[in-house]
């Protein structure tokens, strides 16, 4: 994986809301992303994990262009998509897909699953006529292990799984290199989650696909990913290969979030001493001054509280953590 | 004596499409102090289960048959003239010998009452305590259940607290009036996994120091990995296996439970060992199948699987499995 080429690099990306209530109220922004830089590889998965409200959703759907950034720059393929904008925007879209978390609401509910995967190619004009376009239904369904005479049913009659293999069909249709998962399988039952992710890693291997997964289910993003991006109230605290980050965490947060995580086997769980957090996560409206994490961290210092960290570089890991500071 | 005794219990609801059969025969035993959990994936009726139990059934739920003895009481709805003898009888025992923690703590609580208000009403409503006396175990409780300065606290609205607060309030609620039973439905699922720990952390050293059993509903295995004595899957309505936890984690016998084992991924494993899912999707309990229940999915069903319901077994004292495999007429490999 190492000689790939950076499919999409994101740079000081900031996406921020502005809440504020009635006009005579001071000014609130949230910001849900602050300041993330990452790349993401050709063929790579990219987990990014964090609880809710850490911002890892908003950073998913900036990448897409669902929300506007505020400032930063996402260059995909060698092209900065923070800028674009109408036709050209739309145009990039091909290249660029997204698989929702809930595969209720995501469905148009009146439209068959034939009209829901073929949609996408007709906005982008990818063949001419219709009966190419329901061959191509047909072969997708069949990729994503539905059969092809789903096409004239409606997602009323799929299961929760089932949905979210058209959700899967439809990123596909366009043929794009980038898919977006954002928590694509916390909906599902857990017998049900393990084939939506092979299925995931299949399609990968076979198109030569680039994920950024999302989730909160640690464990689950462990087994998918290449790479893991640690997120806290808006920013990357750390970020390395998925298997030296559960092993070897560097920064207090990923350490904590680690050890919170509940392990299926009673020996272990039982015995297991859990670093348990204090407090809750900050509001991103009023964040700490300094460090994100220095109200819940056990080891925090005066410096914590007033400078924020900037990410550096430890052997193959990127952290902002003042401890590792020389 | 058993604390909770339950036999062959059976639970329909009515429905324009037919009924659906959402509890087919389920008996399990709890002893007092035992913490049991239930596993299941959505519509197993494991939820389903607890409610018929402890009376909170849907209006078009019914309970069909089935025996429930709690603390030496038969507490079974055909016990009852009518509904409503039950359901006050029953309004006696929820909150009093047996509480419940719900899922979602964001619509528990009343939104337009104190938590004081809240707390004290239980221990009013059942037990022989005064006001004051109320007042003080409140923040006693409150305190328990690790929430900081109380007595301030304890005048605010559930909307001035976070999620994992709010859901302390609640395990601190079921715990007014010392149960004997706690039944808890999901009691994480909504919580982030950094509080997800502190909340697991808070019930297991409630279960050290109080003198409750704990029932716990929930699709986590990681959950009852922690908490659990002993643990049973639930599938289509049915217990499949019931044993300790390390006989459900290292020694399964039901195929559905080696399924589900190998279906989630431990990040302690390194391995780059692909995940295997069980494949296709639960049985449609409006017209649930007529043997085992996981036939259809089950890599090693055989004829017999599909038209004859499997008999329990029994591996060891406390382990048991309803699969044909275990049976002694089926060929041994």
């Amino acid at each position: 994986m190492s000689e790939n080429k950076v499919i999409l690099s994101v740079r000081n990306l900031k996406t921020y809301f502005d809440v504020t209530k009635g006009i005579f109220s001071p000014r609130q922004i949230v910001k849900a992303v602050d300041d993330v830089s990452f790349d993401i590889m050709e063929n790579e998965t990219f987990g990014l994990v964090g609880e809710s409200g850490c911002g890892k959703t908003t950073l998913g759907r900036t990448i897409v262009k669902l929300y506007e950034p505020e400032s930063g720059s996402i260059i995909f393929e060698g092209k900065d998509i923070a800028k674009m904008k109408g036709k050209e925007l739309t145009a990039f879209r091909k290249d660029m897909q997204m698989i929702f978390q809930d595969p209720y609401a995501s469905l148009n509910p009146r439209m068959t699953v034939g009209e829901i995967i073929k949609e996408p190619m007709i906005i982008h004009n990818i063949y001419d006529n219709d009966k190419d376009r329901e061959d191509r239904v047909v072969e997708l369904l069949k990729i994503v292990g539905l059969k092809p005479d789903h096409i004239r049913r409606y997602p009323a009659e799929f299961s929760g799984g089932q949905r979210q293999r058209v959700g899967i069909a439809r990123a596909l249709a366009v043929n794009p290199k980038f898919i977006v998962c954002d928590e694509p399988i916390s909906a599902l039952d857990v017998s049900i989650q393990a084939q939506v992710v092979n299925l995931l890693k299949d399609i990968q291997k076979e198109m030569g696909l680039s994920y950024l997964f999302v989730a909160h289910d640690l464990s689950m993003v462990k087994h998918i990913s290449d790479r893991i991006g640690v997120m806290y109230l808006g920013q990357m605290v750390e970020l390395g290969p998925a298997n030296d980050v559960y092993h070897r965490p560097l920064h207090p947060y990923t350490t904590a979030l680690l050890s919170a995580i509940p392990i299926p086997d009673p020996d272990v769980a039982k015995k297991k001493q859990r670093i348990v957090l204090e407090g809750e996560v900050p509001s991103p409206i009023n964040p700490p001054k300094g460090c994100p994490f220095c109200t819940r961290c056990p080891k925090a210092t005066e410096r914590c509280h007033k400078e924020r960290p900037v990410p550096i570089e430890v052997g193959t890991r990127k952290v902002a953590c003042h401890l590792y500071e020389k | 004596m058993a604390l909770l005794e339950v036999n062959n219990l059976v639970t329909k609801f009515k429905t324009d499409a037919g009924d659906v059969q959402a509890v087919r025969g389920v008996s399990f035993k709890l002893e007092p102090k035992e913490a049991l959990g239930i596993v299941g994936e959505s519509g197993s009726g494991k939820s389903q289960m607890m409610y018929s139990i402890i009376g909170l059934l849907a209006d078009n739920g019914v309970v069909e048959s089935g025996d429930v003895m709690f603390d030496g009481e038969d507490i079974s709805i055909k016990n009852f003239k009518n509904k409503r003898e039950y359901n006050d009888f029953m309004r006696k025992i929820r909150g009093n010998s047996m509480a419940m923690i719900f899922q979602d703590p964001m619509t528990f609580l009343n939104p337009v009452l104190k938590v004081e208000t809240q707390l004290i009403e239980p221990m009013l409503n059942h037990g022989n305590m005064s006001k004051e006396e109320a007042k003080k175990r409140a923040i006693e409780l409150m305190k328990l259940v690790g929430i900081p300065s109380p007595e301030k606290r304890i005048k605010q609205y559930p909307f001035e607290f976070s999620g994992g607060m709010r859901q302390r309030i609640i395990i601190a609620i079921a715990l007014a009036n010392n149960p004997k039973l706690i039944i808890a439905d999901e009691p994480t699922t909504a919580l982030d996994v950094t509080i997800q720990a502190q909340v697991l952390e808070l019930i297991e050293d409630l279960k050290d120091k109080s003198d409750s059993a704990i029932i716990m509903i929930t699709h986590d295995l990681g959950v009852v990995a922690k908490l659990c004595d002993r643990i049973a899957i639930m599938y289509g309505g049915k217990i499949v296996e019931i044993g300790t936890d390390r006989d459900i984690f290292h020694d399964p016998k039901h195929p559905y439970t080696e399924g589900l084992l190998q279906c989630i991924s431990n990040p302690e494993n390194d391995d780059e060992q692909d995940l295997t899912p069980i494949a296709g999707s639960p049985p449609d309990l409006l017209n649930p199948p007529k043997g085992c229940p996981f036939v259809d999915r089950c890599t090693k069903a055989m004829k017999v699987c599909k038209d004859y319901e499997p008999p329990v077994s029994t591996i060891k004292e406390g382990h048991q499995c309803a699969c044909w495999l275990l049976d002694e007429r089926a060929v041994k490999k």
